[in-house]
């Protein structure tokens, strides 16, 4: 009944003292998907990724993960995940090389051509001694120690962090690998663009609590996009303000800029009327309007999941 | 022999911390040891000059015979000192070092239960801290027959035995504190303050005669109060401190696996 889910939390909480880490939290990760975990700073994603790990115990409620429990089959289910965590310290000052092959025998045997193979990816140079290394070639080094012994789930607090365009590539790419041989992915993140382009759902996290969990296709719709206007003479904006999906219009002179929601057309109509000299219309920024939707949804309070809304 | 990788890892960090402590405490007992000779006139000297209770504060009784003089220099005082503060910072590095630098997580990533990762820590700690109480007792049994000294081996050996146990003793209360905290600096605070206690304990309950009692919560009085180095082995008084040693490390596991880690 839950084989099919490779993370299951009921009701999971946990209080620090008096302090919320997260609470009442309700996720299901099915086995083969790639979940973003999002949230601002403080939401709860690392707490919550800690509860998973068996690292922290809840104050209240349950996880799941693999079908185990994470206290009573610790050692059964570590051999089986990957997790890079989200403040990175290594223990020890050896070598990447010496290191690594620790996590390898401690996970009952590693193919080494495995893990050079993922750091020649990586562009990382394992002769280095860790602690020497720069911050995003440390991250490598997670990365590496993550993916190496080919977990059945792969738990990666903010795996992105400290990382150049280039190899934040590369390892959305690895993630898209895992997926294709049967691995879950469950990633927490700041950034909507990169979970996007790689996930199947995302969780929003604020405040401790579980805001939404959407299919990425469904975010795409929700796009809105600003358009700049400029006009050969003042335009009012009231002819504008009134279209379907236009919001937030200002006008300064011939210069109209408004957001807008859905189809461009009847704002084309409109403004076809007057003499265009240029027109800016630039890209959905979901990162913009959905998180700050959910983010910062002071008028929404705590209702969550405003899904369809 | 086939170690688990973490007891093995556990060494790789802490070889530095290891070798130091192996060759301070085989140079302390070889110069102090080694010159038994050289010292026993200066001996001699000594004793007039220091007044009986400044003698019985240092835990010495007589530096002119063997007995006295091995007990006077290596086991009353440095010697425990040493050992005692080996095995309490090589405690402090079992759970608290990673988990206040925030190597931890990934330790725990180690596919163990996390009592078995206390264990495999512990063992690896310990064996060291025995290892290097021991070699006060490995070094003397070479120095003794060296230097002629007029004393029976078993009773060196029973003295290093109660300095092997009393370092068991604190270095399983060292690894409860530090697993039940995991903080570096309460582990060496409430170990060493403890220790210290103790040991004024064992102190004034040899020199005022009302404070008889206080040797018995004392682990230095199960370690030399009973002067091994005179009257040769005592197991049920070694046999104490040995479960303490024991009773704290059990605590000190069960303890870690019943808490949040990197709070
Ligand atoms: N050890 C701790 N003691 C007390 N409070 C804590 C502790 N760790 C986290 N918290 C609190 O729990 C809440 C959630 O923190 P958490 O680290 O899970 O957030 P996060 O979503 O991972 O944030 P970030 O994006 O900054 O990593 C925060 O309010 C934080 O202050
Ligand atoms: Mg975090």
């Amino acid at each position: 009944m839950t084989t099919d889910l490779a993370v299951l939390a009921e009701d999971l909480t946990k209080f620090y003292g008096a302090h919320r880490g997260i609470e009442g939290l309700h996720l299901e990760v099915t086995t083969g998907e790639i979940m973003g975990f999002l949230g601002p700073n403080g939401a709860g994603k690392t707490t919550t990724i800690r509860l998973l790990l068996d690292f922290l115990r809840p104050t209240r409620g349950h996880a799941t993960v693999l079908g185990l429990d994470p206290r009573r089959d610790k050692a059964l289910l570590h051999r089986r995940i990957g997790y890079l965590p989200g403040e990175l310290t290594f223990p020890g000052r050896e070598r990447a090389a010496d290191l690594l092959r620790f996590f390898g025998d401690a996970r009952g045997g590693v193919s080494w051509s495995h893990v050079t193979d993922l750091a020649a990816r990586l562009n990382l140079d394992l002769s280095r001694p860790v602690h020497a290394m720069s911050k995003g070639n440390k991250q490598k080094v997670g990365l590496v120690q993550a993916f190496m012994h080919q977990p059945a789930l792969l738990v990666l607090d903010e795996p992105t962090s400290g990382l150049d365009p280039l190899m934040q590539q590369e390892f959305l790419a690895m993630v898209r690998e895992a997926r294709a041989a049967g691995q879950t992915v469950f990633m927490s993140s700041h950034v909507l663009a990169e979970v996007q382009e790689v996930a199947d759902r995302v969780a929003i996290v604020r405040d401790g609590r579980l805001a939404a969990v959407e299919r990425v296709e469904s975010l795409g719709r929700r796009a809105v996009r600003t358009v700049e206007i400029h006009f050969a003479d003042p335009v009012g904006p009231q002819e504008f303000a009134a279209l379907p999906g236009v919001k937030d219009v200002t006008v300064s002179g011939p210069v109209l800029k408004c957001t807008m929601d859905g189809r461009l057309d009847p704002l084309i109509k409109a403004a076809a009327r007057h003499e265009v000299i240029d027109l800016l219309s630039t890209e959905p920024d979901l990162e913009e309007t959905f998180l700050s939707f959910y983010y910062h949804a002071e008028g929404a309070g705590d209702a969550a999941a405003p899904a369809g809304a | 022999m086939l170690l688990p990788p973490l007891v093995h890892k556990s060494w790789r960090d802490d070889r530095r911390a290891i070798l130091g402590w192996a060759a301070g405490v085989t140079l302390f007992t070889l110069i102090y040891g080694g010159f038994y000779s050289q010292f026993k006139g200066a001996a001699e000297l000594k004793q007039q000059a220091l007044s009986k209770g400044m003698l019985d504060f240092f835990g010495v009784t007589d530096l002119v015979s063997p007995a006295g003089y091995l007990q006077a220099s290596i086991f009353s005082l440095l010697g425990p000192l040493l050992t005692l503060f080996c095995a309490i910072t090589l405690m402090a590095r079992t759970i608290p070092r990673p988990e206040e630098d925030g190597g931890m997580e990934l330790l725990l990533t180690v596919p163990l239960s996390r009592t078995r990762f206390a264990w495999q820590r512990l063992a690896a700690a310990g064996a060291v801290a025995t290892g290097v109480s021991a070699l006060p007792g490995i070094v003397l049994l070479i120095v003794v027959p060296v230097t002629g000294m007029d004393i029976a081996m078993s009773y060196v050996t029973a003295a290093s035995a109660g300095l092997v146990a009393l370092t068991w003793c604190f270095g399983g209360i060292a690894f409860l504190v530090g697993a039940v905290s995991g903080r570096r600096a309460t582990v060496l605070a409430v170990t060493g303050a403890l220790a210290a206690a103790t040991y004024m304990a064992h102190v004034i309950s040899g020199m005022a005669g009302g404070w008889h009692w206080l040797r018995w919560i004392s682990p230095f009085h199960y370690f030399i109060g009973t002067d091994p180095l005179h009257t040769g082995w005592h197991p049920a008084h070694l046999s104490a401190l040995v479960a303490v040693g024991v009773g704290t490390t059990i605590a000190g596991v069960i303890l870690f696996d019943r808490r949040d880690v990197g709070v």
